[in-house]
């Protein structure tokens, strides 16, 4: 995943410090697992390193030192090409849900009723994502409708699966 | 047990030499929203069409709102059809010669309501549907979007116990079909009708309370979504 990129997005508004871009990213992404702390400050430290951020300020307002970062030069043209760059599509990996498929298939399991089970949790993700927190914005939106035109090309390989296994059965009678 | 919505029991139906449906039982609770899906061929629509009372199974039992359709007269059963079971297929199917206000009165009108009546319900569920400022408009006038929405309002304006809905986006884009789904599901909510939704676009299912698959004129499996 390109946390590195999607923080420099995160700062590309204005300088903020490390709490602000976990909770900037937990809002753009509010499907996907939330930053951890950890994880972002590695990744500003990297970013640091690399000058494509400095740090601005190091307040601390009688509490905790909070450091302020912001995008050097380097780091805006880096977001700029980030961005213009084409995603290569994955190559064909075989996601857990065939393996398991597969496996229920050759150990002689009761397939139908698997793919029936998988197919329910699948139509309840999807009934879940069109049900969205009200204060959810425009671009949760676009992560939403992701996830679910992808488990809806899944469901269609599962429909598929069921319909296949299906006419085995009948042609083995 | 309240009366079911809709009760199907061992329903059988063939057109001249296929077989659609082998026997399919399904029971609807009022306001529950049902996915009737499978792939093309499997019978779901011939399966919609005896349950609203459109076609007559040749075995087995359709009750709508607690009426065996089979034990009652043809004036009787005509009435239960269209005072029970609200209809919005694939293209909305409005008369097209009568303005949108007019479509969604005609229910209430061959019920012997009185017009200016009517016509004052028909606009309230084009209100509601948020097509009531081309209540006088012809449906060749208006997008396929706003003749399916002025269909939801013929299909609820009897209040009937089940609306049933064949593949009611497909002649939609994406986001006008999940504007279409989200306005049947509240509507059918408001009018207290339970929806039974025919389907193979697995998006549209999502909506339901509860999954029925056909394979071959059976229930191949029945899920619960909710």
């Amino acid at each position: 995943m390109a946390t590195a990129e999607l923080v420099l997005g995160l700062l590309s508004a204005g300088p903020a410090h490390g709490y602000d871009v976990k909770r900037g990213h937990d809002s753009w992404f509010p499907d996907s697992r939330p930053l951890a702390f950890g994880q972002v400050y590695a990744t500003l430290g990297r970013l640091e390193r690399d000058e494509l951020v400095e740090v601005v300020d190091r307040a601390s307002e009688g509490g905790p030192e909070r450091t302020v970062y912001a995008l050097t030069p380097k780091g805006r043209e880096h977001l700029s090409r980030w961005l213009t760059e084409p995603v290569e599509p994955t190559p064909g990996g075989v996601d857990e849900m065939v393996r398991k498929v597969v496996a229920t298939i050759r150990t002689g399991e009761d397939a139908s009723a698997y793919l029936a089970r998988q197919r329910a949790t699948y139509l309840h993700r999807i009934r879940e994502l069109k049900s969205p927190a009200p204060e959810d914005d425009s671009s949760s939106w676009l992560v939403r409708d992701y996830v679910a035109l992808h488990l809806d090309a899944d469901l269609r390989w599962l429909d598929r699966a069921l319909d296949r296994i299906t006419e085995q059965k009948e042609t083995s009678r | 047990m309240t009366d079911a919505a809709l009760e199907i029991q061992r329903v059988e139906y063939a057109y001249r030499r296929d077989v659609a449906l082998r026997g399919v039982s399904l029971r609807v609770d009022p306001g529950e929203i049902v996915a009737v899906t499978g792939p093309s061929g499997c019978g779901k629509s011939t399966l919609l069409h005896c349950a609203a009372g459109i076609l007559r199974p040749q075995a087995g039992t359709v009750a709508l709102a607690g009426r065996n359709l089979a034990e009652l007269s043809e004036a009787e059963r005509t009435r239960v059809r269209r005072t029970q079971a609200g209809i919005v297929l694939q293209f909305g199917q409005l008369v097209p010669d009568l303005s949108l206000q007019d479509n969604v009165a005609l229910p209430l009108l061959l019920e012997g309501h009185d017009a200016a009546a009517a016509r004052r319900a028909a606009l309230g569920w084009l209100e509601r549907v948020g097509v009531a400022a081309d209540n006088e408009a012809l449906p060749r006038e208006l997008s396929g979007g706003q003749n399916q929405r002025a269909a939801v309002a013929r299909a609820l304006v009897t209040g009937p116990a089940v609306v049933f809905a064949d593949e009611p986006t497909g002649s939609l884009d994406s986001r006008a079909g999940e504007q279409m789904m989200e306005l049947l599901v509240s509507s059918a909510g408001d009018g207290g009708a339970a929806l039974v939704i025919v389907t193979h676009d697995n998006l549209v299912a999502a909506y339901a309370d509860r999954e029925v698959r056909l394979r071959d004129g059976v229930v191949q499996h029945e899920v619960r979504l909710s």
